[in-house]
């Protein structure tokens, strides 16, 4: 494995020199680079094979998490930086528990959201939490115009999203959650933190009696890439939040997909894998909209 | 072709490069500083070429040369004061930390920056710690003697 050749090699200092140097190839000849710990590996296998390479290193307004009526979160901002945050409150905690847990201490030291949702490699875990959350993909386009695209619009398919080819996603930002707000991510790969073959992702809000007034469940590992599960939503909301509402729910959610057969695991298997994943995920995004 | 400047273990090398060079690649055939190992075919799945970059442990195939342009690396070579150890080189000599060795320098280089960061591990978070580096003859139990006893020395 190793890159085929590359004409050139671009450090932009501003935004707009980023998306212009990038204009200035035909579609798909020149690429981003943000961590690289996704398309370096498709630089190698030639899967991808770019004249030119624009490195968004150093450029500052695409790294940080910023709260402020709302959360927002650079593209450039990295796994690690998003696993020890200490600013990311229980309504968005699912990215935590989503970058503690991709690949291993070198990758998260390197690997950035904004590089993983821009891939949005099937196996993988923060396009499905960027969707679980209601995340907005901030983009700037070459001409200068920026667009708000809504993570459900976003994510297309496996290594397909709504990314126009000139323009650069900038950050992605969560509305401000209600009071009693709570989420959280667990996947299962076949070794420790390895891809996940399932992760189930759940953000809920509960009301003054503790019911449960606001779902989005969103599934990562399956064939069509990350998504939502609305059967399992629509049947968590209204619910008095125990153990039997929670099951009903994943259950109609298993009713729902379409959980592939692969050298990984069967379909009876995923479909165990919702609901096991699926009753812990509930549990501890439930604690978190309660503040325990 | 692409002039880059990388800071190494302190010394400045500066050297034209096609854009596509690993940065393993110039550490090892560039700058002939061959401590750093590759063990697998430049997949990013072994850790062997886990190096440090400002600091923080990074895999070196995972990177362009021309990345690392401005920047700061830190290889195996770097660790040692002369011939004087650091706590973990020396913690991996007395617990059997390696066998063939060939791992070892991605995990001093790993965990180096790990035990900064976690002064005080877990077994649990040691092993966590471990998971980008392949060890194929310890079965790693030593590998964790090794750490833990760095940890513990270092009070």
């Amino acid at each position: 494995m190793y890159p085929a050749p590359i004409e050139d090699y671009i450090r932009p200092r501003t935004l707009a020199e980023a998306v212009s140097a990038l204009a200035r190839y035909a579609p798909g000849e020149a690429v981003f680079l943000a961590g690289g710990q996704s398309l370096m590996q498709a630089m190698k296998s030639r899967m991808v094979r770019p004249r030119c390479i624009v490195d968004l290193q150093t450029l500052t307004e695409l790294k940080g998490i910023r709260i402020s009526d709302g959360l927002a979160i650079g593209a450039m901002t990295r796994y690690v930086e998003i696993a020890e945050s200490q600013a990311i409150g229980p309504a968005y905690a699912a990215l935590q528990d989503a970058a503690q847990h991709v690949g291993d201490r070198q990758v998260r030291n390197r690997g950035t959201l904004g590089g993983s949702v821009c891939w949005n490699y099937l196996a993988s875990c923060m396009p499905a939490v960027t969707l679980g959350l209601g995340g907005t993909m901030q983009l700037l386009a070459a001409n200068g115009k920026t667009r708000a695209v809504s993570a459900d619009d976003f994510l297309i398919a496996p290594l397909e999203t709504a990314r126009a080819e000139d323009e650069l996603l900038t950050s992605i930002t969560f509305p401000a959650a209600p009071a009693n707000t709570g989420s959280a991510y667990k996947k299962w790969g076949l070794v420790t933190d390895a891809l996940p073959v399932v992760g189930v992702c759940m953000q809920v809000t509960l009301n003054a009696a503790g019911a449960c007034s606001a779902a989005r469940i969103a599934l990562s590992g399956l064939s069509a890439g990350a998504q939502r599960a609305p059967a399992g939503e629509a049947l968590l909301v209204g619910s008095k939040v125990d153990e039997s509402a929670m099951k009903r729910a994943l259950e109609a959610i298993v009713g729902s997909v379409d959980a592939q057969s692969d050298k990984w695991a069967d379909t009876a298997y995923r479909h165990q894998l919702i609901r096991t994943l699926g009753l812990d995920v509930a549990n501890s995004a439930f604690a978190r909209a309660r503040g325990v | 072709m692409k002039t880059i400047s990388v800071t190494i273990n302190g010394e400045a090398y500066v050297e034209t490069v096609p854009v596509r060079m690993l940065l393993v690649d110039f550490i090892r055939e560039k700058c002939g500083l061959t401590g750093t190992h590759v063990s697998c075919t430049y997949e990013g799945v072994c850790g062997a070429c886990t190096v440090q970059l400002n600091g923080e442990a990074i895999k070196s195939c995972m990177m362009l040369a021309a990345q690392a342009d401005g920047h700061r690396v830190t290889t195996v070579e770097g660790l040692a004061n002369g011939e004087e150890l650091t706590p973990l080189q020396k913690a991996f000599k007395a617990h059997h930390g390696l066998q063939c060795g060939f791992c070892t320098p991605g995990i001093l280089m790993n965990m180096t920056e790990f035990l900064q960061k976690n002064p005080r591990p877990t077994d649990d978070e040691i092993r966590r710690g471990l998971v980008g580096n392949l060890c194929r003859c310890t079965g790693y139990v030593h590998i964790v003697d090794a750490v833990r006893a760095a940890a513990n020395s270092a009070t």
